[in-house]
Formats: structure tokens, C-alpha cells, sequence
């Protein structure tokens, strides 16, 4: 088979992961070899559905011995299957690199034999790279589930991030839709690579660090393919974010591929603008101090899809609103909608130099469509409208427009 | 008064110490003889003097912050027909604010050089993801960009460091600006045009946008999006845009 068609399918096959994020590693590069990797992230091109190409994002095989109903790849599936040699994906991973097309690899696998089979295939074309091609930059491993701790170890000595899938958000919904998977084949890594990464930061103190997963790790979650409300979903990022100290977690509307009784059916269109919320609550959660039972409870278990999280919430606690622009400390002014960080921080700094009028909010391009509603600048009101009148939602739901902005994108990192 | 400057970053500062120097405040300071003629105003020519503009930049190196000074020289890059006007701007609030100029974003000069800044600084991170190398016949590397801003000498730090066993070029298309990178060291240069031939070494060109098309998932189609991050000037030098 052509190199040009084992590229396209095992691309095709892989592409519904939506990680590609090739921040949280800093490494220069060294004599004779290829590659640095960057702190922030760099994103190379974005493909026709607006998302963010940064790492070129194969599967090493797409033969598969799983059937796991959501899945392309799934073994009942009569689809192409093709895998690639070591050498012929270092040599693209190495050609891609020097015309800077991509920042590096994201590699991840179906099931080939068995999950430890295909784990050590994917070592050994990791290793080639790295130690043969002398490869230095960014590499994204996808666990396999169910593969022994040794090549998780080994694996992630050669990576720069992990992820362990978890692809559907409940224990019911991953017996359902991918039975032969061990619920506990997924949690069981997560925890290992997490004391790893703990005991291999510990190591730097007293002696030569080795470096296992800098970047650390991620998950995905699929969006939509069981009826998992978004508290129940944001519930296990929160618990994820903490307990297993993740670095991202990632969501992806289900996009239908698989007709099956337990599925969605195979005309539903992705729910992007739900994916989209649920990013920006997952932002509010990790940098905006938000906790998951703010954002929903019992009474309100998912977001109104029509406001942005941050909004909702503001909405069910306009109590706490408006707030004084001059003295609000930083948590306050980051409750605000439509105050992101970076405005935050501005108006922390320009009101040392004196108090701040509605026009200076204005020339410093703070965008007040949104936030006028909820602040006041030395006393005054400058929303127009009583905040309690049922008015507010009219304005702040966006039902008109409806931009739809992959979460990833702006947020990645 | 008008401030003719030959557009150099030291020209400017020199513009700035002349304007100190007259006790006056110009009514512009341009990049060069290309301005608009205003019939109220004279005409000051300003040479390019590198004793005084070491003067000024060692006078505020001592008032201002890192930052203010690193967003001064950013916006130059930018360069806006009214940048040299408000660097001159900004100085003469730094020298009399201190550090504090930094934070002052109610006052329209900082605003301006802050935005400019920014603008740079956003295109620069843009072009060290959608820089396209070709391989040339010879073996070279070949990057061709044509960025809004004057951000050669800015990018190519960062492919000395991460490309830095490759021979490679970048040239500014605009600006006729060439980086060479011999796999040592880099050395710029200008009017290379025409002696660069494009013909490249197609292989990994293919597979690179067979890539690009099959990434997309159909039933997220959003070029909208896709346009907001990568405007479409941008995409004459992309190779996976070229079909
Ligand atoms: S194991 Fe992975 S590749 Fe195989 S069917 Fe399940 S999800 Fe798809």
C-alpha cells in the first residue's frame, strides 16, 4: 500500500480525537538533534472544521480486535485497515517537523492482537524516534487500556504527555457501548501515571531528573453518545482535575459513524454548541475558581445551552451583582460575564492609577455587551435595564447568533 | 513640526531626542519621506544619529519597565504610519510616570503602543506555526511569507534554535528581507529577489495536504472558523492551501 493511503485512513481513523494541544513541555534542543519543544503551544494550520492542527494525529493501526458501538475502527466494521512500519512514521514525523508543518506526534492505536501487542509496538516506534531520528520535540501517547504497567512506565518515558481515554462519562454508558472494555482498565493507569509523574518530580531533588511525561496527562470524553447529563460530566472533570491531577480534560461531540439500538441515530449532528459550553464551564472550573456545584446541581443539571455557563450562573445569583469595578477583588471580577482574565488583570492594574469611568472601561477595550449588566464604575449603573426584570436572559442569550467556537481553540493550553 | 526619519528604530529615538532637545511636540514622526504634507507645518529632517538615540533609550532604559520598553520596540515593528508618533508619546509619559506608564491603559498613547504591541506579538506566535518550509533541488530549505509586520528577525530565533541542523531560508516577500541559516549561524540580507528558485521536491508537499483534508471532520465543517484563526491573506504561501 501506498504511503499516501496508509496516511489517509489511519488519519481518517484517528480523527475523532480532538487533543492536539502540544503546550506544557519546555525542551531545547541539542547538538544533532531535530527539534524543540515550545512552553505555550504552537498550532500549526486549522483544518476545514476550524480545529487546531498542531501534532500530526495517527493511529499506529486501525485493525482492531475490539467492537467497542461508537467506534470507525470497530472490528465489525468493514472498513480499509492499514498500519504503518516504524521507520515509515518517524520518516514523516521527521520530514512533517523540518517543513514545519507540525510541532509533533500524537500517536495512538486500536487494539492489534492484544492491548500489551500493540502497547509494545508503539514503544518501539516511539523509541526509534526518539533515539534513531534523534526526534526531540513534542510527543502525545494514547495509552492502550488493559496494557500492563511496565509499558505504561516505559511509554512514558519516552512521551511528553499520556492520555488514557475515558470516552463515555459513565460506567453504565461504557458497559453499553464498549462491553469488553474493563471500566477499570481505564482508572487503573490514570492512577499509576500519576504517582509516576509525582515520584519522577521528587527524583529531581536529589538526583538527575527522568523525565516521565513533563507535559503530564489528558482524557477525552464523549459528548452526547449517552444520555449523561452535563453535571454528571463536569462532576468527573472536577474529580479528575483533582484526584488525578489531570492537565486537560477534553470533550468531543459525538459525531454519529455507527448505526446501533444503544446509539443516537445516525442522522444526529454533532451538538457542537453543548460540546462548547461544556469547555467553557471546564475553563471556568480550572481557571476562573468556579466549582462544579456552583455551575449545576439536581434542580439545574445542565447548562442552558443558549447562555454561556458563566452567564447562567450570574443569571441564578444576581444577589451577588452588581459589583464595584473599583474595588472588587480578582475573584469577583472574574464572576463577572464577560470579563475574562486578561481583563481582569487590566483593570487591576490601570485602577491603581486612578478610579475608572465606564469610558475608560471602553477605550481599554474591555467588552462591556455582556458585563455592563452586572457592574457598576464609581456607583453607577450603566446596564439601563433593572437587572431583575426578566429582560436580562432576552439580552444575554445568544438564540440570534449563534457562534459556534470549538472550545479547544482559544482555550488550548 | 513635522519629523522626516529614514523609518529606522534609531532614527526614531534620534527624532524623539530632537523633539526633547526643541521643547516642542511634532505633529508627526514618519518612517521615511513617504508622508502626507500638511501646509500648517514645517518640515524637520531628522538624521539618523546613534549617539543620541542611545542617549534616549539608555535615559529610559532607567524609568521604565522591561515590558514598556520590549512593547515599545514590538510596536515599531508594527510599522504603523503614527508608531514613531506614539513612541515619542510614551517616552515622554514614562519619564514622567516611572514604571507606572505601563499600567496607564486609560491614556490613548499607552493604549496605542500596547495595541500595536500586541498585534505584533500575536502575528509572530501565528508565523512560527504556518511558516512553510520547501525543499529546494539544492537541499535547501525555503520559506516564503509575506507577514503584516516587519517580524523576520523575530521568527528566526526560534527556527535557529529548533531547525538548527537544516540550511535553510526565510524570505519576507514585502520587504524583500532574507534570513540564511547555513546550519551555523544566521545572517540577513535583502535583494536576493529571482535568485531563489522554487522548484521543490513535491513527496511530503502531497502527503502533507492529503493530511490536511482528511483531519477534518465533514460534519463540523466550519470555515468561518477556520478563517478567524488563518484570514485568508495568508493562505497565497500555506502549502496545504495551494491545490
Ligand atoms: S478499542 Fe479503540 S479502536 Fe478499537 S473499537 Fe474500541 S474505541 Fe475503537
Amino acid at each position: 500500500m501506498k504511503l499516501l493511503d496508509k496516511l489517509q485512513i489511519l488519519a481518517d481513523s484517528a480523527k475523532y480525537d480532538v487533543s492536539c494541544s502540544s503546550s506544557g513541555s519546555s525542551r531545547s534542543n541539542r547538538p544533532g538533534g531535530v527539534g524543540n519543544a515550545s512552553l505555550p503551544g504552537i498550532c500549526h494550520s486549522w483544518a476545514d472544521d476550524g480545529r487546531c492542527i498542531s501534532l500530526l494525529k495517527v493511529l499506529f493501526t486501525n485493525v482492531c480486535i475490539y467492537d467497542c458501538k461508537y467506534c470507525v475502527n470497530r472490528s465489525s466494521n468493514d472498513i480499509r485497515r492499514a498500519s504503518f512500519t516504524p521507520d515509515e512514521l518517524c520518516e514523516l514525523i521527521i520530514q512533517f517537523y523540518r517543513r514545519n508543518y507540525i510541532e509533533g506526534l500524537f500517536l495512538s492505536s486500536a487494539v492489534i492482537r492484544n492491548p500489551d501487542y500493540t502497547m509494545e509496538l508503539m514503544i518501539k516506534a516511539l523509541r526509534k524516534l526518539r533515539h534513531e531520528y534523534r526526534f526531540n520535540s513534542y510527543i502525545h501517547i494514547k495509552s492502550i487500556p488493559g496494557a500492563d504497567m511496565r509499558l505504561v512506565h516505559e511509554a512514558g518515558l519516552l512521551a511528553d504527555r499520556m492520555s488514557i481515554n475515558i470516552e463515555l462519562p459513565s460506567v453504565s454508558g461504557l458497559k453499553l457501548l464498549a462491553p469488553q472494555k474493563d471500566p477499570g482498565s481505564i482508572l487503573e493507569p490514570m492512577g499509576y501515571v500519576r504517582e509516576r509523574i509525582m515520584e519522577s518530580r521528587e527524583l529531581v531533588l536529589y538526583k538527575k531528573p527522568q523525565s516521565f511525561v513533563p507535559a503530564g496527562q489528558s482524557t477525552q470524553l464523549i459528548i452526547g453518545a449517552t444520555p449523561d447529563s452535563d453535571l454528571k460530566i463536569l462532576t468527573l472533570t472536577e474529580r479528575l482535575y483533582r484526584n488525578y491531577q489531570l492537565k486537560r480534560v477534553y470533550y468531543s461531540a459525538y459525531v454519529p459513524v455507527n448505526s446501533d439500538e444503544n446509539l443516537p441515530s445516525i442522522y444526529t449532528s454533532p451538538p457542537l454548541l453543548r460540546e462548547h459550553r461544556i469547555y467553557q464551564a471546564d475553563w471556568l472550573l480550572r481557571f476562573y475558581g468556579f466549582r462544579a456545584g456552583e455551575l449545576l446541581d439536581e434542580n439545574h443539571p445542565n447548562f442552558d445551552i443558549h447562555l454561556d455557563p458563566k452567564c447562567d450562573w450570574a443569571l441564578r445569583h444576581l444577589d451577588q451583582f452588581p459589583v464595584e469595578i473599583n474595588k472588587a477583588p480578582l475573584e469577583m471580577l472574574l464572576r463577572v460575564p464577560g470579563i475574562g482574565y486578561r481583563m481582569a488583570a487590566k483593570i487591576i492594574r490601570a485602577r491603581r492609577i486612578g478610579p475608572l469611568g465606564f469610558e475608560d472601561l471602553k477605550r481599554m477595550r474591555v467588552v462591556l455587551k455582556r458585563a455592563r449588566y452586572f457592574i457598576t464604575c464609581s456607583g453607577r449603573y450603566y446596564g439601563g435595564i433593572d437587572p431583575d426584570s426578566g429582560l436580562l436572559y432576552q439580552l444575554l442569550s445568544n438564540k440570534a447568533d449563534n457562534k459556534v467556537m470549538a472550545g479547544q481553540i482559544s482555550m488550548f493550553g | 513640526m513635522i519629523y522626516v526619519t529614514d523609518g529606522s528604530f534609531e532614527g526614531i529615538l534620534a527624532a524623539v531626542f530632537e523633539a526633547f532637545r526643541n521643547r516642542e511636540d511634532p505633529e508627526e514622526i514618519t518612517l521615511g519621506g513617504d508622508f502626507q504634507l500638511s501646509i500648517a507645518a514645517g518640515i524637520r529632517e531628522i538624521p539618523t544619529d546613534t549617539g543620541k538615540s542611545d542617549r534616549v533609550w539608555r535615559g529610559v532604559q532607567n524609568r521604565i519597565s522591561e515590558k514598556s520598553l520590549e512593547d515599545l520596540y514590538l510596536a515599531y515593528l508594527s510599522e504603523h504610519p503614527r508608531v514613531g508618533l506614539y513612541i515619542y508619546r510614551y517616552i515622554k509619559l514614562g519619564l514622567k510616570l516611572g514604571h507606572k506608564v505601563e499600567e496607564y491603559l486609560q491614556h490613548p498613547d499607552v493604549q496605542a503602543i500596547y495595541d500595536l504591541s500586541r498585534r505584533v506579538s500575536k502575528e509572530v506566535h501565528l508565523f512560527l506555526g504556518i511558516l512553510r518550509f520547501k525543499k529546494l533541488k539544492n537541499g535547501v530549505f525555503y520559506a516564503c511569507y509575506e507577514p503584516d509586520n516587519n517580524i523576520t528577525q523575530l521568527i528566526t530565533e526560534h527556527f535557529a534554535s529548533r531547525l538548527s541542523d537544516q540550511a535553510w531560508i526565510i524570505h519576507d516577500r514585502k520587504r524583500d528581507v532574507f534570513a540564511l541559516h547555513n546550519g551555523e549561524e544566521v545572517v540577513f540580507t535583502t535583494g536576493l529577489s529571482g535568485i531563489v528558485h522554487e522548484d521543490c521536491e513535491e513527496e511530503y508537499e502531497e502527503l502533507w495536504r492529503r493530511y490536511f483534508t482528511t483531519i477534518a471532520i465533514e460534519s463540523r465543517k466550519n470555515l468561518k472558523l477556520q478563517r478567524s484563526f488563518m484570514p485568508r491573506r495568508y493562505w497565497k504561501h500555506l502549502t496545504e492551501k495551494q491545490l
